[in-house]
């Protein structure tokens, strides 16, 4: 219900591991990493400059707010759209764009907190129902006015079968208009994450008329778009380029830019046009994009918050099986090392499955737990933690066959493979790295028997919702994610009892205790937190710089940096 | 003649027949699962949920019902839709097509040109110091492969003194020629040594001819006889170079369209094959196995004409 969508761009290195950008990186042809090694400006070996202090990166939500007009930014994309229906076709690049075209009914915040919006008002009278009052005077650009018929409509489309968002609305029993602008939804349990759903994807709300009338077209280059949001849709040249303006009629703040026009382009293209002053800015999908342009003078980097994290999947074949190998493993990693020599110091060594970015609530509380998971995962592993690890794999044994690694050629992850075997061998356990191509990489998350030959998965992870809780269904038992076949009823109870939390602060507690839990019997080894990081010209300024860019229309916060 | 060209048109729909197969079977050779793309999120990947997604593509049928569908909705001109992007492939294929075909079209003139006109100077200038250069050079830049040559020109002329944008195909015929000349150089440099050598040696072969002899002995003027005999006599052999080049360029667009950040066919194939996009993936082959077949019997339909000892062998 709450995992992530397919990690649609993979914060390691050039040659990305999700199908949609290998795309691009990969052209096979080793332009990609010839490309960004060479002289063109990518240069993500070399790092330009001073790497960053990945133990000081501050994470911002925001960068300063913006206090002139703009007539026009370009801003770059790191692959074109698949599509504008993010009902049937959910990358990132799309939805980069179309949150700043389409409004939810609940609207994530730059600091990653959710609020009511389409949706003015939201009462639950008990836990099974949420009553939304949807917001009056919005009005669609096509002129036609946002109704609560309109809001019914779009949550039916979402919760279609076979649509992207389906899922989210396993627990929901009924859907009713019980007003002239009030919608009324009965859950089969409490659903606590729903509303956050409602930030996301499942909470968009489509005009109707227009998504019937463009039929299997919508969506699609040369079709309107069917928001409410700061700026429509103005022309999307297949292939070229996509322009958005801001909507003359629209109910809430004017944005003070114009036009954004989006273009795309990968590595080497990407980095050389923001350089050359081609493009205004953009977010990187990839750390190491923002790492090659750190010496750029015309250029800011900001870092952000996100639910983003490398880490390391075992599986249940081989040595790992047994939880004290993979404790031992977590205690040797140097994760440090990785952060400073696969990203530049641009990701953060970190002891949790998932990123700051995740904590839209209770933040003390999950920031003090990730802290004291530190001591089962090190940045540096001190003698102690060599000597406890040895320790562990002395009394478990150690394994007769080598730890298969399995990686994709991408930097960042091949640094994370090496330190991977190191530390395996420090500790005495003989290991050996499997490379893969970008596309066969990408199923081993998906298909166990691609998986078949390897011990553990050099991954990559983000939730969509900014609740730590979207992500520890994944060591559930029945979970297709808990491949390791981690099984603890206590656990599972945990889950399904936070789930159905609507209280924070209880669903907090109930949350860290899983993750207590998750992070001993290392179902996934932590390794870093990915933070976001966006680019932008040092003329401009305004938007937001965690995640919430994809979920929060962030060109309307974009201006001129001086009036 | 009409007989000639019916033979002729029923060769090249034969050949294309047997290359769409050939292409469609390929693609489904590829290692990797398109379900596992079309299924969406990770979490989704159900083996139900993979089994519904083979069905709905038709993916569970065998090879050649899937062919006969394929090729049946082809001859309705209907390719389909991509699997990625939901749009219709015809229309995928029609806003990217443009941008490879002025590309390559741009480095034909600039590998004709230069090449040629290279290889003629060499020729002429035999045996002296500017053969040997023009040979030098050229072998010089066709040993540069193109990704190369396109990371050494973007970094110099476009970021070091920003006469060149680095990204994207301009627009209006100033512009598209201001975009497209990096990546066109690009894409020439490779083929330079190639068609230079090509005419320079045609040149030398045709020099040699005893008309040519007969022509000098009876004092025809040099330049005449280099013009008229010589470059006249060898214009078969380069002609074909020159398509044969041309035609190959179609299928190799690829890296320089992705150094360039050029949204064209050759960026839309490979991102179709990594992501088992095979509807795009089959057409795009196809229309450059078109290209390349057209391209290659324009210039056997023009050598007769260039040359008609040639019509008369046919004939």
């Amino acid at each position: 219900m709450t995992h992530p969508p397919t990690r649609p761009a993979s914060p390691t290195g050039p040659a990305q591991a999700a199908p949609r950008r290998a795309a691009r990186a990969a052209a096979g042809l080793l332009a990609a990493s010839l490309l960004a090694a060479g002289c063109a400006g990518a240069d993500t070996n070399a790092l330009g400059g001073a790497p960053a202090d990945a133990a000081k990166l501050t994470l911002r939500a925001t960068t300063p707010p913006a206090q002139g007009r703009l007539d026009r930014a370009d801003w770059l994309l790191e692959d074109e759209p698949d599509s504008l229906d993010l009902d049937r076709q959910g990358g990132s690049a799309g939805r980069v764009v179309l949150t700043n075209i389409c409004e939810r009914l609940y609207q994530l915040q730059p600091d990653m907190s959710v609020e009511p919006f389409l949706a003015e008002k939201a009462r639950t009278p008990d836990d099974r129902t949420l009553v939304l009052t949807v917001r009056d005077g919005v009005t669609f650009h096509d002129g036609s006015e946002l109704t609560a018929a309109d809001v019914l409509w779009s949550l039916k489309r979402h919760a279609a079968k076979d649509m992207e968002q389906s899922d989210e609305f396993g627990n929901v029993s009924s859907m009713r208009r019980t007003g002239p602008r009030e919608l009324t939804i009965r859950f089969k349990e409490p659903d606590a994450l729903f509303t956050k759903a409602l930030a996301g994807d499942a909470g968009i709300v489509w005009n109707p008329r227009r998504v019937t009338a463009a039929g299997k077209e919508f969506g699609t280059p040369g079709q309107a778009d069917a928001c409410s949001g700061p700026y429509r849709l103005k022309e999307w040249k297949s292939g070229d380029s996509l322009t958005i303006e801001a909507y003359a009629d629209y109910w809430g703040t004017k944005p003070l830019t114009r036009r954004v026009v989006f273009r795309w382009a990968s590595d080497s293209a990407l980095v050389n046009a923001l350089r050359t002053g081609a493009a205004d800015g953009t977010y990187a999908e990839s750390p190491n994009t923002a790492a090659a342009l750190r010496r750029a003078k015309n250029l800011r980097q900001y870092y952000g918050p996100s639910t983003a994290s490398l880490v390391l999947i075992p599986t249940a074949r081989g040595g790992l099986k047994d939880p004290a190998i993979r404790r031992a493993l977590s205690l040797s990693l140097d994760r440090k090392g990785i952060a400073n020599s696969g990203y530049g110091g641009l990701v953060q060594p970190w002891a949790a499955p998932v990123g700051a970015g995740a904590w839209g609530y209770e933040r003390p509380r999950f920031a003090a737990a990730q802290k004291k998971l530190g001591a089962a995962a090190p940045a540096t592993p001190t003698a102690d933690d060599l000597a406890e690890a040895k320790k562990l794999v002395k009394e478990a044994g150690a394994p007769d066959d080598p730890v298969v690694i399995g990686t994709d050629s991408s930097q960042g992850r091949t640094v994370v493979a090496n330190a991977t075997r190191a530390a395996l061998q420090r500790i005495g356990v003989r290991a050996q790295i499997k490379t893969v191509p970008p596309a066969q990489f990408e199923e081993f998350y998906s298909d166990p028997q691609a998986r078949d030959g390897i011990d553990v998965l050099v991954g990559d992870w983000y939730i969509s919702k900014a609740d730590p809780m979207g992500f520890y269904d994944n060591g559930l038992s029945d979970s297709s994610n808990n491949w390791v076949g981690f099984k603890d009823p206590a656990y599972d109870r945990l889950v399904h009892k936070a789930l159905a939390t609507l209280d924070d602060t209880e669903r907090a507690r109930l949350t860290t205790e899983a993750q207590r839990r998750f992070v001993d019997a290392a179902v996934w080894i932590p390794v870093a937190q990915v933070p976001t990081a966006l680019v932008l010209s040092d003329r401009l300024t305004g938007p937001p710089s965690s995640q919430s860019y994809l979920y929060y229309p962030w060109a309307a916060r974009l201006g001129a940096r001086k009036g | 003649m009409a007989v000639r060209l019916v033979r002729r048109l029923a060769g090249v729909l034969a050949t294309l027949l047997a290359a769409s197969f050939v292409i469609f079977a390929a693609v489904y050779a590829a290692p990797g699962d398109p379900a596992v793309f079309l299924a969406g999120g990770r979490d989704k990947l159900t083996p139900e949920r993979l089994a519904q997604v083979r069905a709905e593509y038709h993916l569970d049928e065998p090879l050649a019902a899937q062919y006969g569908r394929w090729l049946w909705d082809c001859l309705h001109l209907d390719l389909g839709r991509s699997f990625k992007y939901s749009d219709q492939v015809s229309d995928l294929v029609a806003a990217r097509f443009p941008t490879t075909l002025q590309l390559v079209l741009y480095a034909t003139v600039l590998f004709v040109v230069l090449g040629v006109g290279a290889g003629i100077l060499a020729a002429v200038k035999r045996s002296t110091w500017v053969d040997s250069a023009v040979v030098g050079v050229t072998t010089l830049a066709a040993s540069v492969p193109s990704f190369v040559a396109a990371i050494a020109l973007v970094s110099f002329f476009g970021v070091r003194l920003g006469w060149f944008p680095v990204t994207g195909s301009g627009e209006g015929f100033l512009g598209t020629v201001h975009h497209l000349t990096l990546p066109a150089l690009s894409l020439a440099l490779g083929a330079l040594a190639l068609v230079s050598r090509v005419t320079r040696q045609a040149m030398v072969d045709a020099a040699a001819s005893d008309h040519v002899a007969a022509a000098r002995a009876s004092g025809v003027p040099e330049r005449e006889i280099v013009r008229r005999h010589v470059l006249r006599n060898a214009l078969g052999p380069i002609v074909t170079m020159c398509g044969l080049v041309m035609a190959g360029m179609l299928a190799g667009t690829v890296v320089v369209e992705t150094a360039f950040g050029l949204s064209g066919i050759g960026s839309l194939l490979v991102g179709a094959i990594n992501t088992h996009d095979f509807p795009v993936a089959q057409a795009v082959l196809l229309l450059m196995v078109t290209g390349y077949i057209v391209v290659t019997t324009a210039v056997d339909a023009v050598h007769p004409l260039l040359d008609p000892r040639v019509k008369e062998v046919r004939s």
